[in-house]
């Protein structure tokens, strides 16, 4: 796998890069902001970005237009955009062109290092991987009287895992189930709460934001 | 009937009486000393003399003031307090001016209240209660008495007639006890609404805040105000001088010092009404003040000259002290330019809202410094120790070393969240990004009530009064969770031409304190901006911040 990496800080760019060394994965380029992120990914043609939201020279939300340009001019390219601190609205703004393959993570999350690692593979395989923080904000706007209230406390931790955009087996995995066990804990879930059976993962996970987005 | 006579049995009903016949001692001593001092003050007003006076009239006002609410918490169980001035900024001008505050006025009110109105109803009493007690002890004193005694409207002159007085006070006494403490009960709400300690600067501006929205009169109505208590003040007078003695028109010095007061009125109402007028005093709205204050002062002067027999033409040396005061007022107009009153009221402003803007950092940066030691830097310390330890372990003991790394991982993902919070809560980063419509709704999904968030503002305004609009919506709507128990909150901000209006309103239960740390520290910001910002909080609710931040 190769990628590009966005990040203005050298002590951030150049620890993201050693760790995604130390475990294979090719770092095709390193650069600082996010004109030169642009050009590196139409030149390189990674099979991912990993981009800083926060870059000059403005400081604000430089990272995320240069990541959804980067994808506008080179389809194809998945973008992994991390930060300090997360947002709904960045969320929604990511994910608007429905295409998979984009990922939108608390910077403090690369110290899962495992973890890190499986988000970054499934966002270049063209999967979802949202914040838990992200998915917990869209939770807390949810109405007192609303159908969510109609999941079992169990159903609602793998709902949240499905929006964070893991697969079965990866919800399997993180609270220690079967992938059968999960596998009905979500039929359960989108009967009772309407939503299409889809096969694609990233499809899903777009349903399921949908839905908590209405919801809230 | 019971409700009368558990009146009657009520010392409280004793005390009111108490405190009705108390204006008969103080009322005439207010009154009298109150006019000896303004008059003073009105005589040497163009002299320096009048500083001392105008000290030794508000400190005057505000030592009987205390006695006052003295009487009045100990006889009318009301909250009255010391109308002490609020404390000032250093600057003996400053200190002056702090001292006719609000309070001085109020208190002013009520000493004049308790003469014009108190001493009459005592007058009435006391004759109502000696004419009872003397009716219903009057078998025991009149016979004794030569020629018969003058009881009200009859005249017994044995034992025998005398005997009929004792039922007749048996009624009068507790029926002119029961209308004489009713009519002392609505001094109650007067002394507790007038004699207060002017608040310290902060709440004061809240209330001008309100104020300036909706102002109680006028200028035009006050005046009109004004002139209906002059004409009363002087009818009573002119009155009483018709039913007595005639003779000497006496009236006239009461009519002369009120209409000259009401004459600088009407001036300054002018003055506001025409600002062209102004013009004509080469643009100095205090020049065009003080011709008309020093007009008034000469024609009043000029009346009491001819009123009291001609003769030698006194009044022009005062005239002439007028005339050199605007004189050198009218030179420094000439040099320093027409606007320099309102530049020296504008410097005050600008003056106060920034010592509260530089107050206001100060304590941020403070309680800042005081997260940062206690947070992020006590959990990198705490870090550190477990990755050294983990060191030390790793070659006799993987495991636990692994124990140790894991709860260095754990450390510093604690650290990365409390500087997280610390960021937000000193700007929010999605504000700069996004605008306030986003940073609201970021806010609103993390409260656990239930917002509406609603934002006009287009275009957006500075970054200093988004973070300022920002900063109130946040610590209302903390205020609504934490201390209000509310359930829902709506926030508002539009931007109607080059002002953006902010309002949160919760359906708690109230009582929010202005002076609280919180709305204080909002309050200097707000008005580092030149905003204003008013709390609406009754107890029981709901609570209402409005906030209005220019953004030209």
């Amino acid at each position: 796998m190769r990628v590009v990496i966005a990040e203005d800080l050298v002590l951030l760019r150049d620890g993201l890069t050693r760790l995604l060394r130390d475990n294979e994965i090719e770092v095709a380029a390193a650069v600082s902001d996010g004109e030169a992120l642009v050009r590196e990914v139409i030149a390189q043609k990674p099979d991912l970005a990993i981009v800083d939201i926060r870059l000059p020279p403005s400081f604000q939300d430089e990272g995320l237009r240069a990541a959804l340009e980067a994808r506008r001019r080179a389809p194809g390219v998945a973008v992994l955009v991390v930060s300090q601190y997360v947002e709904h609205t960045y969320a929604q703004e990511l994910l608007a062109d429905g295409r998979g393959g984009v990922g939108y993570l608390l910077k403090d999350r690369i110290m899962h290092v495992a973890d890190f690692l499986e988000a970054v593979r499934r966002v270049a395989g063209g999967g979802t991987a949202l914040d838990p923080d992200v998915v917990a904000q869209l939770f807390s706007r949810r109405r007192e009287d609303g159908p969510l209230e109609r999941l079992t406390p169990r159903e609602r931790e793998v709902l949240s895992l499905m929006a964070e955009g893991r697969s079965n087996a990866g919800i399997a995995e993180a609270l220690v189930l079967t992938v059968g066990a999960v596998e009905k804990h979500v039929q359960s879930i989108l009967s009772k709460l309407d939503l299409p059976q889809s096969t694609g993962d990233h499809r899903r996970v777009l349903a399921v934001l949908a839905y908590l987005q209405e919801a809230g | 009937m019971e409700a009368m006579i558990r009146t009657l049995v009520d010392p409280g009903t004793y005390k009111r009486l108490a405190y009705l016949l108390t204006a008969l001692v103080v009322g005439p001593v207010w009154f009298s000393a109150l006019v000896t001092l303004w008059s003073l003050c009105a005589g040497l007003i163009v002299t320096p003399f009048v500083i001392p006076a105008v000290i030794v009239l508000a400190y005057m006002t505000r030592g009987f003031g205390a006695l006052e609410a003295a009487i009045a918490r100990d006889l009318l169980d009301v909250a009255a307090d010391t109308p002490a001035a609020a404390p000032s900024r250093p600057g003996f001008w400053r200190w002056l001016r702090g001292q006719f505050g609000p309070s001085f006025w109020r208190a002013q009110a009520y000493l004049l209240i308790r003469w014009f109105v108190g001493f009459p109803i005592a007058v009435v009493v006391i004759t109502a209660l000696g004419v009872s007690l003397g009716s219903l002890t009057a078998p025991l004193w009149v016979p004794f008495v030569h020629g018969g005694a003058q009881l009200g409207i009859w005249r017994p002159h044995t034992f025998l007639q005398s005997l009929v007085g004792v039922p007749l006070g048996l009624f009068l006494l507790p029926l002119s006890v029961l209308i004489a403490q009713a009519l002392a009960l609505p001094f109650g709400p007067a002394a507790s609404s007038l004699l207060r300690a002017d608040v310290d600067a902060v709440p004061a501006a809240v209330s001008e805040g309100i104020a300036r929205r909706r102002p109680a009169l006028s200028p035009g109505q006050a005046l009109e105000v004004h002139a209906a208590a002059d004409a009363v003040l002087i009818g009573l007078p002119v009155v009483i001088w018709a039913l007595t003695s005639q003779g000497y028109f006496w009236p006239i010095w009461v009519a002369l010092p009120l209409a000259t007061a009401l004459a600088i009125h009407a001036w300054f109402v002018v003055l506001a009404d025409e600002p062209s007028i102004v013009d004509h005093f080469r643009g100095s709205r205090m020049l065009a003040a003080s011709s008309g204050i020093g007009a008034a002062l000469a024609a009043f002067l000029i009346m009491v000259w001819a009123i009291t027999g001609h003769g030698y033409f006194w009044p022009m040396w005062a005239m002439l002290g007028i005339a050199i005061v605007l004189g050198i007022e009218f030179v420094f107009v000439l040099l320093l330019g027409p606007d320099r009153a309102e530049l020296t009221e504008r410097i005050e402003t600008l003056e106060t809202t920034r010592a509260g803007a530089v107050d206001a950092q100060e304590t941020e940066l403070r309680r800042i410094e005081r997260d940062l030691h206690d947070g992020a830097q006590a959990r990198l310390v705490a870090l550190g120790m477990s990755l050294g330890m983990a060191e030390q372990k790793l070659a006799e003991d993987p495991e636990r070393a692994g124990e140790l790394l894991a709860e260095a991982r754990l450390g510093a993902e604690h650290a990365l969240r409390e500087l997280r919070d610390l960021a937000r809560g000193i700007h929010p980063p999605v504000l700069g990004d996004r605008g306030l419509g986003a940073a609201l709704d970021s806010l609103a999904s993390t409260s656990p009530l239930r917002v509406a968030v609603s934002v006009h503002v287009v275009p957006r305004p500075a970054p200093a009064v988004e973070s300022a609009a920002y900063f109130v919506a946040a610590e209302a709507l903390a205020n609504a969770t934490k201390h209000a128990r509310a359930r829902e909150v709506d926030i508002k901000i539009d931007r109607v031409a080059d002002l953006l209006e902010l309002e949160v309103r919760d359906n708690g239960r109230g009582g929010a304190n202005p002076n609280g740390s919180g709305l204080q520290g909002l309050r200097r910001r707000v008005e580092a901006l030149d905003g204003t910002l008013s709390v609406i909080s009754p107890r029981g609710g709901p609570t209402t911040i409005r906030a209005q931040l220019p953004c030209g």
